[in-house]
């Protein structure tokens, strides 16, 4: 598996050092978040898989991204098993089977699924000719990625199973469906909602939505994230209240502040610089993965590089947006940032698929 | 060569993504330069309020003292055992061992939980717990890390009982009292003075509370104190009242009903004041239970009820000095009148009786004073006429409120017919005057008004009765007496007879007290009517008479004047007169090892 030279010289450094510039804010972030508690040492943790994961990184990119697009079947049939397992065997965790235990590491399967999907999904769209696509022609491999993601919010894992819902309609849209075709997914969409609203949804689920609607409604509840949340954003002003000295973050008002709202520790204690910041490299990752996309030689990593731009671009806007009070809470991390092993990891292997399409436009 | 896909299609396509994600960041961007640089002040706000916590620092009531400096009222330090809920993770767990560990109802937690004022503020589940609770906490503090002990300062009465309606009692500040404005500052759950001088003086003994400024985590535990504003206490009052005497007055009642005011006559300084029976204010100090509460309520002989400035009593022949000054004043009797007095008087086809049925004969002031011949005073003021008396009653201070710095005094009442007419809408009966004249009928009088009468007819004076002498060692400036004007000859034609009303033969003779020169007067005030007295008085006390007794002393230079009542004791000479005696006995120091000539004591029984 030697690596050519010429691979080596179109090696993307900036979208490199972006990602490893995320990464490092994220994990100086999480050090600020939680050194006051019992868990000072989890940004320690953080920077174990920033490591593990650039390595990952680095064996992605080398193998070629079509050899494995071509092995897409298998990534996805080991994704089923994968979430199937977890979902029947894997350990209740407060309240939820996500988890994967490998050795002494947690693993969380539907992280990796997300690139399975993506090189799915890539594969699939770019064996089809048409430059047309109508609804009957997507249906099938719908299903599929529906699948996987019925399984995902059958941990339940709401958010993570949602990602799947932007990555398979921009790469669709991509390949050529119809706009119309999307307004009538969306609208079975809205008929499969209200279903799922009256059946499927759980009351703690129904209640985020309702709280989302009216925070104030339940202040020590579900809206009291959300709350508390703006409060650290709106209190961190122009510069912050420096880094370490957020008093939301410091004194423990913030939810899950190492986790899904560490967005809002970087606003409190960092301010609207802070969040101007990572807010420009998120769109210079973003930019770069299109461009990617754009330069890519084939199909399949256009496709490819465009899926992942959907579903990364998806976490970083809900999640930002979520922090801001304008969404309803859902656990999603924010990629690169957030506290979570496997999160990063997935990132950085996604990263590595988009160098590994960048690096090899040229090639034969 | 390979053949390149043709990607036209999908790079357009690839333009629409880029735009919308720069879109969707700037409408991002743009949102939190709203939540952040727009309405940072107000999350700002939000953030201290989160971070910020006000705890009151209770300032210490200000201390009562006697006018020796002797501790009347103070405050103790009490333990409360308080329960934060939201620093609990299981409150139902919480609860259960709480109240086992107290030995409460669980039901009776979770009421003092509901009844707390604020959210994150500790509720008061046992107020002033003993050592022992506080141990069986401490002894599970493990297992309760979310309780607590709080230590308060708590309203004492070391004496107890004594002087209790002068000195009051506090309790929880009322819903009412929370809408009146002298309140206004008052936070729910405060105690405050809700009697006697605890309540006239309640603004000054409350000082001012002390805050500090807490940073509290999330779960409301404190993490720092970010400012502190000490509580300033409240300034002590120095009383008049002398408690060695207080505790005489007391005693002297040995049991009975009644009330009795001891004040200086020259300047208005309550040396003692006393209402029988009394109750205990410590039992009010943490809040009252119910059941005391509807005990003291319930009980028929009003233990709360302040008789010195509430009850109030026909004066009887208490009333006969005061008479005398208006009939001397207006030129209807002199010092050497004499009047025949047959047993009765029978005047307006009524009789009216002596207290002496076979009649005194001829009598002059002096003697009618000394043996309470009732028909020379009928006599009296048949000539004065009711306009008269009533004008004389009130320069003496009766019919109105003698302005003791005490809340809900009772002015008492003299008739008259514009009074008459006003209220029954019927004339005056000239009958009525002669009951008057004997102060019955419906003249109506409180011990303190009759305790500052006779400081009047003591000194010529009228001054005005108060409790403090000085708030936080600064004297109180109170009005300064106000000469009468009576003419020195009437009033010692006047004293000369309430001097021969304690010496033998005299109706007061049991008020003596030997090297003193003591001037009284004895009263009886009607319950009911002679008939029914005779009829039932043996078996029903409550229809017996109340007795009186007005006295100062000494004659010359009169520093002590007083009156005593003592409810249905029959007569002032028997019942109120013993009474009026102990106490002048211990204030002239008569008969008490304080009053022997102090002998050295020996150099060997001081040695260690």
């Amino acid at each position: 598996m030697a690596i050519d030279r010429r691979l080596l010289t179109n090696l993307d450094g900036p979208l490199l050092l972006a990602v490893s510039l995320l990464c490092g804010i994220g994990v100086a972030t999480i050090w600020s978040a939680t050194k006051a508690t019992a868990h000072a040492e989890l940004y320690l943790k953080q920077l174990t898989a920033v490591g593990l994961g650039l390595v990952g990184m680095a064996v992605v990119a080398s193998l070629d991204y079509r050899r494995l697009a071509d092995r897409a079947p298998f990534f996805y049939a080991a994704s089923l098993l994968a979430l199937s397992y977890v979902l029947f065997f894997g350990p209740r965790i407060a309240g939820t089977r996500r988890w994967l235990l490998l050795g002494g590491a947690q693993l969380q399967p539907s992280e990796f699924v997300k690139l399975a999907a993506a090189l799915f999904v890539a594969k699939v769209f770019a064996e089809s000719r048409k430059d047309q696509l109508g609804l009957a022609d997507v249906v099938p491999s719908g299903i599929a990625v529906g699948l996987l993601s019925l399984l995902i919010a059958a941990q339940p894992d709401l958010g993570t199973a949602f990602c799947l819902v932007p990555l398979f309609l921009a790469v669709a849209l991509l390949a050529g469906l119809r706009v119309r075709a999307v307004l009538t997914l969306a609208l079975v969409g809205v008929l499969a909602g209200a279903l799922g609203w009256n059946f499927a949804l759980r009351d703690y689920q129904k209640s985020r939505i309702y709280t989302f609607l009216d925070p104030s409604t339940d202040p020590r509840g579900a809206g009291y994230q959300t709350i508390q949340s703006q409060i650290a954003v709106g209190s961190g002003g122009l510069t912050g209240k420096g880094f370490g000295n957020g008093s939301q973050v410091q004194l423990g008002y913030l939810p899950a502040r190492q986790t899904d709202f560490i967005f809002s520790v970087l606003a409190e204690e960092m301010g609207f610089v802070g969040v101007a910041v990572v807010l420009s490299l998120y769109l210079f990752v973003l930019w770069r993965i299109l461009e990617t996309a754009q330069l890519a030689r084939d199909r399949v990593g256009a496709y490819l590089a465009a899926g992942l731009a959907a579903t990364l671009g998806f976490q970083v806007v809900y999640n930002v947006a979520m922090v801001a009070g304008l969404v309803p809470v859902k656990g999603l991390p924010l990629p690169f940032l957030s506290y979570g092993g496997s999160s990063v990891l997935a990132s950085l292997l996604g990263i590595g698929l988009i160098l590994n399409v960048r690096m090899r436009r040229f090639a034969n | 060569m390979r053949i390149y896909e043709d990607l036209r299609a999908v790079q357009e396509r690839l333009v629409v993504a880029q735009r919308l994600v720069i879109g969707l960041l700037l409408v991002l961007l743009a949102a939190f330069w709203h939540l952040q640089v727009l309405n940072n002040r107000y999350f700002l706000e939000l953030a201290e309020s989160n971070r910020i916590r006000n705890v009151p620092l209770v300032a210490p009531r200000g201390l009562l003292l006697d006018r020796a400096g002797n501790l009347l009222v103070e405050n103790r330090a009490s333990f409360n055992i308080v329960l934060t809920p939201e620093h609990a993770e299981d409150l139902d767990a919480t609860v259960t061992r709480l109240a086992d560990a107290l030995q409460l109802d669980e039901a009776a937690v979770r009421a003092r939980i509901a009844a707390r004022p604020a959210r994150f503020r500790p509720a008061v589940i046992r107020a002033d717990a003993s050592f022992a609770d506080v141990a069986a906490l401490e002894a599970r503090r493990l297992e309760l890390p979310e309780t607590g002990v709080e230590v308060v300062p708590l309203r004492a009465y070391p004496m107890r009982s004594a002087a209790a309606h002068a000195l009051g009692r506090v309790g929880e500040v009322s819903e009412r009292q929370l809408e009146q404005e002298a309140f206004a500052m008052v936070a729910p759950g405060t105690f405050i003075g809700q009697a006697g001088l605890e309540a006239r003086y309640n603004a000054e003994l409350m000082g001012r509370d002390g805050v500090r400024r807490v940073v509290v985590n999330s779960r409301g535990a404190e993490v720092a104190e970010a400012e502190r504003t000490p509580p300033v206490d409240g300034p002590p009052l120095t009383l008049t009242l002398d408690a060695s005497l207080q505790a005489a007055l007391e005693r002297a009642f040995a049991g009975r009903r009644g009330s009795a005011a001891a004040l200086d006559p020259e300047t208005g300084e309550i040396l003692a004041l006393g209402s029988l029976p009394s109750y205990d204010p410590n039992a009010f100090a943490t809040g009252v239970d119910s059941a005391t509460w509807r005990a003291l309520i319930g009980d028929p002989m009003r233990p709360l009820m302040n008789r010195v400035i509430q009850g109030q009593y026909s004066p009887g022949s208490t009333f006969k000095p005061i008479e005398a000054i208006g009939g001397l004043a207006e030129g209807v009797i002199t010092p050497q009148t004499t009047i025949y007095c047959p047993g009765y008087l029978s005047i307006y086809n009524t009789v009216f009786r002596c207290n002496r049925p076979e009649g005194h004969g001829s009598i002059d002031l002096r003697r009618a004073l000394a043996v309470s011949c009732n028909v020379f005073f009928y006599q009296t003021g048949v000539r004065l006429e009711i306009e008269r008396i009533a004008r004389w009653s009130r320069r003496f201070g009766l019919g109105s409120a003698t302005g003791i710095d005490l809340p809900a005094e009772a002015s008492g009442l003299v008739p008259s017919p514009e009074w008459k007419q006003r209220v029954f809408r019927t004339p005056w009966y000239a009958g009525e005057t002669v009951s008057v004249a004997i102060g019955q009928g419906q003249l109506n009088v409180t011990p303190m008004q009759m305790a500052r009468a006779t400081a009047a007819l003591a000194v010529g004076k009228l001054v005005q009765p108060h409790l403090v002498k000085a708030i936080a060692g600064r004297p109180v400036e109170w009005p300064p007496a106000q000469d009468l004007g009576f003419v020195p000859e009437h009033l010692e034609a006047v004293r000369e007879g309430m001097c021969d009303v304690v010496a033998p033969g005299g109706t007061g003779w049991r008020a003596r007290v030997p090297g003193i020169e003591v001037c009284g007067k004895t009263g009886s005030a009607q319950v009911v009517a002679r008939a029914r007295l005779q009829r039932d008085g043996a078996e029903n006390e409550l229809i017996r008479p109340h007795g009186w007794f007005i006295a100062f002393a000494p004659r010359e230079r009169p520093r002590i004047a007083l009156a005593v009542l003592v409810e249905n004791s029959g007569s002032g000479a028997e019942g109120a007169a013993p009474v009026a005696r102990e106490i002048l006995a211990h204030f002239f120091r008569v008969g008490e090892p304080a009053a022997r000539p102090t002998v050295p004591a020996p150099a060997a029984a001081e040695a260690p």
